[in-house]
């Protein structure tokens, strides 16, 4: 398969994320006007990824605090700790609210529920967000990210 | 473009070029070359070149494709006073692998029952996105046994038999494993998850011997025409995830603290002799026995799934450990380089040890056979029984192919199964399925892998493994 050949959506900007191709994988572009809404986007694309995010409802919040050497590690980092929230005891976020973002630091909350297989859809496992081909780069209005998933 | 240069009909050679420190070596024939190089697997191939330490060359098995940092398929080793280890090299499920059990039952005697066995099989073992287990929560200290011992705990806690643990790659249990070194962020993930398949291209598959190549091997293996087997294919769930993760936080500091250029951030590594590779390496060994302990389990609850439903007891249904592989992983071995003896560390990320007849790590009932190779294909043709050869361990330091290797995307193997019943379609060419989701049976139909006996083909070709037996499906349960 031809990396250049975009599989999806060519207006992707409404949902703030869209896959792009990757033969064993998932790589995801990822969209925001600033970077914590790049952050929040993020989280829905990976929750959408793994159930059907109009499923899930806002039950329980989360708090996430995270501290990486650099922005593109934050954003591995922040995925990754989704997902351990999810092994852990199923948790998966319907809505995402980034606080603060430096950097090195993130403080954000997480509005969702506990996974039940009889109400929602089981779609793609995650193992975890990788640092292959990782970049945020600033764009003309706004942020852009590159993320590759180890399926 | 990566250059590349034929030395002969299996092998491929990427010339030492830039920061290269080694050559790329590549088994594949001329017609898997355009796919191959349709993507960045070559690329990661050179990148592991630059690595510091590197022994041998850069290699790359016939079922490459594109992973992250290393290439699915790729093998390198290094020497541990100069070398690195790299926990990009292993992957995220560390010790993902397969094992395959044979029975005393033709395919005849199940083929009333396939249906009622598959349905059995997926409500012993749980599977799907997110999957755990409602029977039991491991304590804190009960799973750093697990940590340290493997399958030599699951067998002592009562799941499957001692003569198990001879037919599972280092007896099911890798040396220097420290729980201590494994974060609470990992033992969390794993504390539900033993025991369990999890999703994606993990499954338990019943099947039939359907062709012998090689019958004196085969009849030592305790294969024959006909006969009805098991694989089971999982790793190490969150628990090897997260000590995928957490090291590679500390490599990326590390690699800078010890002046390791990296082409790729997810190359990340630390010196073998550095305290933070060590540490890598005993919280990898953790995690592996881990996944032997998940494997020795879920092969418990495959024998009482045939237990129940064929009405018959162990002896009689003969579910026997033919041998249980590793796929990703690093392990300290001692090889012969240039007629010298040295200790290696060697990488597998997505390929199988192969070791040769004779070879002292190969378990006593394969001396004279060579260790047994599982090659499972996708869930609706075929997989292949194979044994490791002399070859393999001068060429490859012992290693071979792992699998078929994905032909297409999940968004584009989904497109083809749009409007169709994978289940259906399956169920008429006589294959049971059952997925915990119906997403991952179409992200997982045949035609989004390559055929596996192309990449099969190679390999006794390149006289990396020999062939002794083709299996295919009965009855698949996907996560």
């Amino acid at each position: 398969m031809n990396v250049k050949n975009a599989e999806a959506s060519p207006r992707p900007r409404r949902v703030g994320y869209r896959q792009i191709p990757h033969t064993a994988d998932l790589a995801w572009r990822l969209w925001g006007e600033n970077l914590p809404e790049l952050f929040e986007n993020a989280g829905r694309a990976l929750s959408a990824t793994l159930t059907d995010i109009r499923s899930l409802r806002r039950r329980k919040t989360r708090q996430v605090s995270l501290e990486s050497s650099d922005r593109e590690a934050l954003l591995v980092d922040w995925l990754n700790h989704l997902l351990y929230l999810f092994d852990i005891d199923g948790f998966l976020g319907r809505e995402f609210n980034v606080v603060s973002l430096t950097g090195e630091r993130l403080k954000a909350w997480v509005k969702g529920e506990i996974f039940d297989a009889s109400r929602h859809p089981m779609k793609t496992a995650v193992k975890a967000a990788t640092f292959h081909n990782l970049e945020i780069v600033a764009g003309k209005d706004g942020w852009q990210a590159t993320v590759v998933l180890d399926l | 473009m990566v250059k590349l240069r034929q030395i002969d009909a299996y092998r491929w050679e990427i010339p030492r070029e830039g920061k290269m420190r080694t050559r790329g070596l590549v088994f594949c024939s001329q017609e898997m070359l355009p796919s191959i190089q349709e993507d960045q697997s070559l690329q990661q191939v050179a990148n592991v070149a630059t690595l510091p330490g590197i022994v041998g060359a850069s290699l790359a098995m016939p079922d490459i494709h594109w992973g992250y940092g290393f290439a699915i398929g790729g093998v390198a080793a290094f020497d541990p006073a100069d070398g690195i280890v790299s926990p990009g090299g292993v992957g995220y499920d560390i010790n993902c692998g397969v094992r395959l059990l044979r029975t005393r039952l033709a395919r005849e005697q199940v083929e009333c029952c396939i249906e009622d066995l598959v349905n059995t099989l997926f409500n012993h073992i749980p599977s799907g996105v997110g999957s755990r287990r409602k029977d039991f929560k491991l304590t804190a200290s009960t799973l750093k046994k697990v940590l340290k011992d493997g399958a030599r705990w699951a067998v002592k806690d009562g799941f499957g038999e001692a003569g198990d643990l001879a037919h599972i790659e280092a007896g099911g249990r890798i040396e220097g494993a420290d729980p201590d070194l494994v974060s609470e962020f990992a033992l969390n993930r794993g504390k539900d998850q033993l025991g369990t398949l999890g999703s994606g291209n993990h499954f338990v598959e019943v099947g039939y011997v359907d062709e012998i190549f090689d019958a004196p091997l085969a009849a030592q293996l305790g294969l024959f025409e006909g006969q009805v087997t098991a694989i089971v294919h999982t790793g190490s769930r969150g628990l090897g995830h997260q000590v995928c993760e957490d090291y590679i936080k500390v490599m990326l500091k590390a690699s800078a603290k010890y002046g390791i250029e990296l082409p790729d951030r997810q190359l990340c590594c630390a010196p073998l002799a550095s305290p933070e590779g060590k540490n890598y390496l005993a919280a990898m060994a953790g995690a592996a026995n881990f996944a032997f302990a998940n494997r020795q389990m879920i092969t418990h609850w495959v024998r009482e799934s045939f237990e129940q439903v064929f009405q018959m007891g162990p002896r009689d249904l003969g579910l026997d450990l033919v041998y249980d592989v590793a796929h990703n992983i690093a392990k300290l071995e001692t090889h012969t380089v240039e007629g010298a003896r040295r200790k290696l560390c060697i990488h597998r990320k997505g390929a199988t040890r192969a070791f040769p007849p004779h070879h002292p790590e190969v378990p006593e009932a394969y001396r004279e056979t060579g260790q047994p190779v599982l090659i499972p294909g996708d869930m609706g043709r075929y997989s292949f029984v194979l044994v490791g050869t002399e070859k393999a361990l001068t060429e490859t330091f012992g290693r071979t192919c792992h699998g078929a290797g994905r032909r297409l995307s999940r968004h584009m193997a989904k497109k083809a199964a749009k409007g169709r019943s994978i289940v259906k379609e399956l169920a008429e060419r006589g294959i049971i399925v059952r997925g915990a989701g119906r997403a991952t049976i179409d992200e997982e139909i045949s035609e989004a892998y390559k055929d596996v006996a192309g990449v099969v083909e190679v390999v006794p070709g390149a006289g990396i493994a020999q062939k002794v037996a083709r299996l295919k499906p009965l009855g698949v349960i996907k996560g």
